[in-house]
């Protein structure tokens, strides 16, 4: 243990008391509440390990330790339900842990698996599924070999079953527990064949709740903004409001007398140290650089606070500042995006051709978002002269931690990084921005732990938001069909950054791959602008299936058609399941009923993260009931859902994320919205970017009928977030006559008599 | 600095900090129960709320130097009270996916049955005003009504 850094025993102990008994390595506390989750990995051993995956209690308390972070999605206990389907155990004696990054890098890469590996999700993506089933058959097949051994029989005449051992012959039973000491030393000569899907008996069959919901319920969940050490300081934070200026002067004086206020520190990016060797960090640093800011270090957050807002304060705030507002930036995208010398990120056949009488045009657009996640950002940091030790709400351990790296300039080997849980992330938190301001604050504060906490307004100027589009789209109608016989389509991005320019949802939708419509052309241009934008649920794709799927709306209404049966007709090539998606959804809220004035019904499909390959990412369809009343107010009324992810592992884990990712889409698109003066945000709290509340709820119908049985087991947080704005803005077509090309609709006139 | 005595989850605190520190960071910072959250501090997403002399109350908005002779119970004394079955439900019917509004809807929740055992729909909505970026507001909804005994 390096000089300056925290007794390990001394940290648990203080947690255990002022958490209020959380259940922290005592394994007997663990198995009565049987769901305990402590963040930092492999230090609070107390079983017989099996591998760094896999840990067996005596009292067989079963951790398995996830190297994929919790932010709501159960990714967490999803992989343990993976574990547990081939090893046999008891569900209510399993437990889950954060894996450590730092045990990752010394054993190179022993919880590194597949697409992304610490990246908050995925847990059923193809290679993490079979790794970790694999894991949990090893060790089921390792407590067959203890036992056989006990007894002097052969392993084959074992069974398993809920942790129980059993010589079938005999009936004499052991438990896991009793023999995991001696398991976990056993080798195996050949790795066991896993079940075929078919003989699941959790996996598809059971939907456990959460692992970490008794924590959540009664207070104990430790989130980043929750980590307590001794000794710790709390610090309050402002970058330049606009992205990309410094600071110019400040007056420490004037704080630095107020109550308990300990230091005011300068955040210089020039002080990044570089990191010293080869880093492996998951996205690179492009989109965490340090900002320019000033903090105000207290002994706590209260005082850190005030003592800020009394800082006098003074900003260069360079080239961002010519942005007046939000709508200068939109101007300046279309300006970019209407030279025609966008890229093309699509073609077949050729636009020009096409002869049709009918032409449909429309110019869509949706602005900056936050993603908002109601923990503030955070995270703690307690840096010595030669090691850094960070506590963080991360999604992403790996980025987190070489984001530390970068910053500090310290060998990989002297940092320890410890994932919390996440109060929501939303993207927001895969990039580690955080993490470096965090680790750039409590570098100039050595010694101590600095816990940084970016107020709510913090949190709102410095986001990483969601990318603006402004789209043109275009289609010549076939004289005879009615559907497309060409659409060109160009998108132009605002931007600061190029990884989150993504045209998921947009130039591979199938009836632009597939030939259904002959003539495509679809391109892609940005005006790139001070604004920092980053990953928003779904990048981009949530934008796209608005546009692409009001246009197609707006096809189906000049061709005369009904708008689902013009999407069957685009469809009637493509896989089955997409037209399921959108029967089922149709049916749902019972399409083709005559409503009043002012009420209307509308569809939309999309599909993340592949649309334009067979069988592929996971297709929903939503159909939407709107009620608009004569003053103009939206009322949704209801939402139904249809899916097709292939198949599904936790049904109603699956129902929640849909249902939740539909729910924040109709936020996204009823009230949301960033706007921009002088360059600076302007909405700062929650006051002023209404996310939708309990009375916004319509009912929410999550239908299961769709799904297509295919092989995958794709993921589902992001597509919901799609379909829902289109599915919204059509029936507010149906139900007013009026076409709404930009989010948040609620900002549009729609009265009416 | 003030130093006020209150009683928080049955036990007696005296708190010496400055009289105008919210009730939310006296529970976080210097009693240590960090289950309450912030949020947005001003009272907007209900993520602080906490029962004070039995009422639900936006502790984001509730001075220290206010807090004399005051009962609260937070989160960590919920079951302890009367949010056992309520906790119970949460779990069974899988509410929360982050989990960070929770402690604030559970709080509220309890006060909600407290003030209307069988709640409707429309009286649901309006006190339940607590964000949820998430979006588990349906299954909120309907723990509350299994909890009160009303159809779904």
């Amino acid at each position: 243990m390096s000089a300056g850094s925290i007794d390990r025993r001394g940290f648990l102990v203080t947690t255990a008391v002022v958490g209020g008994g959380m259940a922290l390595g005592l394994s007997a506390q663990a198995a009565v509440q049987g769901a305990q989750s402590v963040p930092w990995g492999p230090d609070a051993a107390f079983g017989a390990e099996f591998s760094p995956w896999i840990e067996i209690a005596p009292d067989d308390v079963i951790t398995v330790r996830v190297p994929t972070p919790e932010c709501g999605n159960g990714a967490m206990s999803q992989a343990a339900m993976n574990v547990a389907e081939e090893l046999d155990c008891d569900w209510s004696k399993l437990r889950v842990a954060f894996a450590s990054y730092a045990r990752d890098f010394a054993e190179k890469g022993v919880y590194n698996t597949g697409f992304l590996s610490f990246f908050s999700g995925h847990s059923t993506s193809k290679l993490r599924l079979q790794k970790t089933l694999q894991l949990g058959a090893s060790a089921r097949e390792r407590l067959k070999m203890a036992a056989a051994a006990r007894w002097g029989v052969p392993a084959s005449e074992i069974t398993t079953r809920n942790s129980v051992l059993t010589h079938s012959p005999t009936g004499r039973k052991l438990r896991y527990g009793e023999v995991a000491a001696e398991a976990a030393k056993a080798g195996l000569l050949a790795e066991p064949e896993l079940k075929p899907q078919g003989q699941w008996t959790l996996l598809g069959k059971k939907s456990p709740p959460k692992l970490n919901i008794p924590d959540i319920t009664h207070g104990s969940a430790v989130y980043g903004i929750d980590v307590k050490l001794p000794g710790m300081v709390h610090a309050a934070l402002m970058q330049c409001p606009v992205h990309g200026g410094k600071l110019k002067r400040h007056d420490p004086a004037k704080v630095l007398k107020m109550p308990g206020v300990r230091a005011v520190v300068v955040i210089d990016p020039a002080n990044t140290a570089g990191a010293k060797g080869k880093t492996a960090s998951t996205f690179g640093f492009a989109d965490s650089l340090c900002q320019s800011g000033v903090a105000v270090i207290a002994d706590h957050y209260w005082q850190a606070h005030k003592a800020l807002a009394a800082l006098p304060v003074e900003w260069d705030f360079g080239a961002g500042a010519q942005w007046q507002d939000a709508e200068a930036i939109y101007t300046a995208a279309r300006a970019r995006r209407d030279l025609g010398r966008g890229q093309v990120i699509r073609k077949l056949g050729d636009v020009g051709a096409a002869t049709g009488k009918r032409l449909v045009e429309g110019d869509y657009a949706t602005p900056y978002g936050e993603n908002a996640a109601l923990e503030p950002l955070n995270a703690t940091a307690l840096i010595t002269a030669d090691s850094a030790e960070v506590w963080a709400p991360t999604q992403d351990m790996s980025q987190a931690f070489w984001v530390t790296v970068d910053e500090t300039g310290l060998p990989p080997d002297k940092v320890t990084l410890h994932q919390t849980f996440i109060g929501g992330a939303y993207g927001r938190r895969g990039q580690g921005d955080d993490v470096r301001m965090a680790v750039a604050v409590a570098r100039q504060f050595p010694g101590k732990p600095v816990k940084v906490i970016w107020s709510r307004e913090e949190t709102f100027r410095q986001g990483r938001y969601r990318t603006p589009v402004v789209t043109k789209m275009h289609a010549v109608l076939d004289d005879a069909t009615g559907l497309p016989q060409a659409v060109s389509g160009d998108v132009g991005y605002a931007g600061s950054r190029a990884l989150f320019q993504m045209p998921l949802g947009f130039s591979d939708m199938p009836w632009f791959n597939n030939g259904v419509i002959p003539n495509v052309r679809l391109t892609s241009s940005a005006v790139p602008v001070n604004v920092l934008n980053g990953a928003f649920r779904g990048p981009c794709y949530n934008s796209h299936a608005f546009v692409v799927e009001s246009f197609i709306d707006e096809c189906s209404q000049v061709a005369g058609i009904d708008p689902l049966a013009y999407r069957l007709k685009l469809l009637a090539g493509w896989d089955k399941s997409w037209s399921d998606c959108l029967r089922s959804a149709a049916k749902g809220i019972g399409w083709g009923k005559a409503l009043p004035r002012g009420e209307g019904l509308g569809i939309a499909i999309s599909c993340w993260p592949v649309a334009n390959a067979r069988n592929s990412g996971t297709v929903v369809a939503c159909a939407a009931r709107v009620s608009v009343s004569k003053a103009g107010d939206i009322k949704v009324v209801q939402l139904d859902t249809a899916f097709d992810c292939g198949r599904i592992a936790n049904a109603d884990a699956v129902r929640a994320q849909i249902e939740g990712a539909t729910l924040f889409g109709m936020s996204l698109c009823l009230g949301e919205e960033l706007t921009i003066k002088e360059g600076m945000i302007a909405e700062t709290n929650f006051d002023q970017y209404p996310i939708a509340r309990m009375a916004d709820c319509p009912q929410v119908n999550v239908h299961f009928d769709a799904l297509s049985g295919h092989e995958r087991l794709e993921i589902i947080g992001e597509a919901a977030v799609g379909p829902v704005q289109p599915a919204i803005g059509n029936a507010i077509s149906a139900a007013t006559g009026k076409r709404l090309r930009q989010t948040p609709f609620r900002k549009a006139d729609l009265r009416w008599d | 600095m003030a130093k006020v005595r209150f009683k928080v989850n049955g036990k007696l605190q005296t708190v010496d900090a400055d009289g105008d520190t919210p009730l939310l960071w006296v529970l976080r910072d210097h009693l240590g129960l960090t289950g309450t959250k912030y949020g947005c501090g001003i009272a907007q997403c209900g993520a602080c709320t906490v029962h004070m002399n039995g009422a639900a109350v936006r502790s984001c908005q509730v001075p220290l130097e206010s807090l004399g002779g005051a009962d609260l119970t937070t989160i960590e004394g919920l079951a302890a009270k009367d949010g056992g079955k309520l906790q119970a439900l949460w779990f069974e019917m899988n509410v929360p996916q982050c989990g960070y509004c929770q402690a604030g809807m559970l709080m509220a929740a309890s006060d909600l049955l407290r003030q209307h055992p069988k709640p409707s729909d429309d009286q649901i909505d309006a006190f339940m005003s607590n964000i949820c970026r998430c979006g588990t507001y349906p299954r909120i909804k309907a723990a509350i009504k299994r909890a009160a005994g009303v159809p779904a």
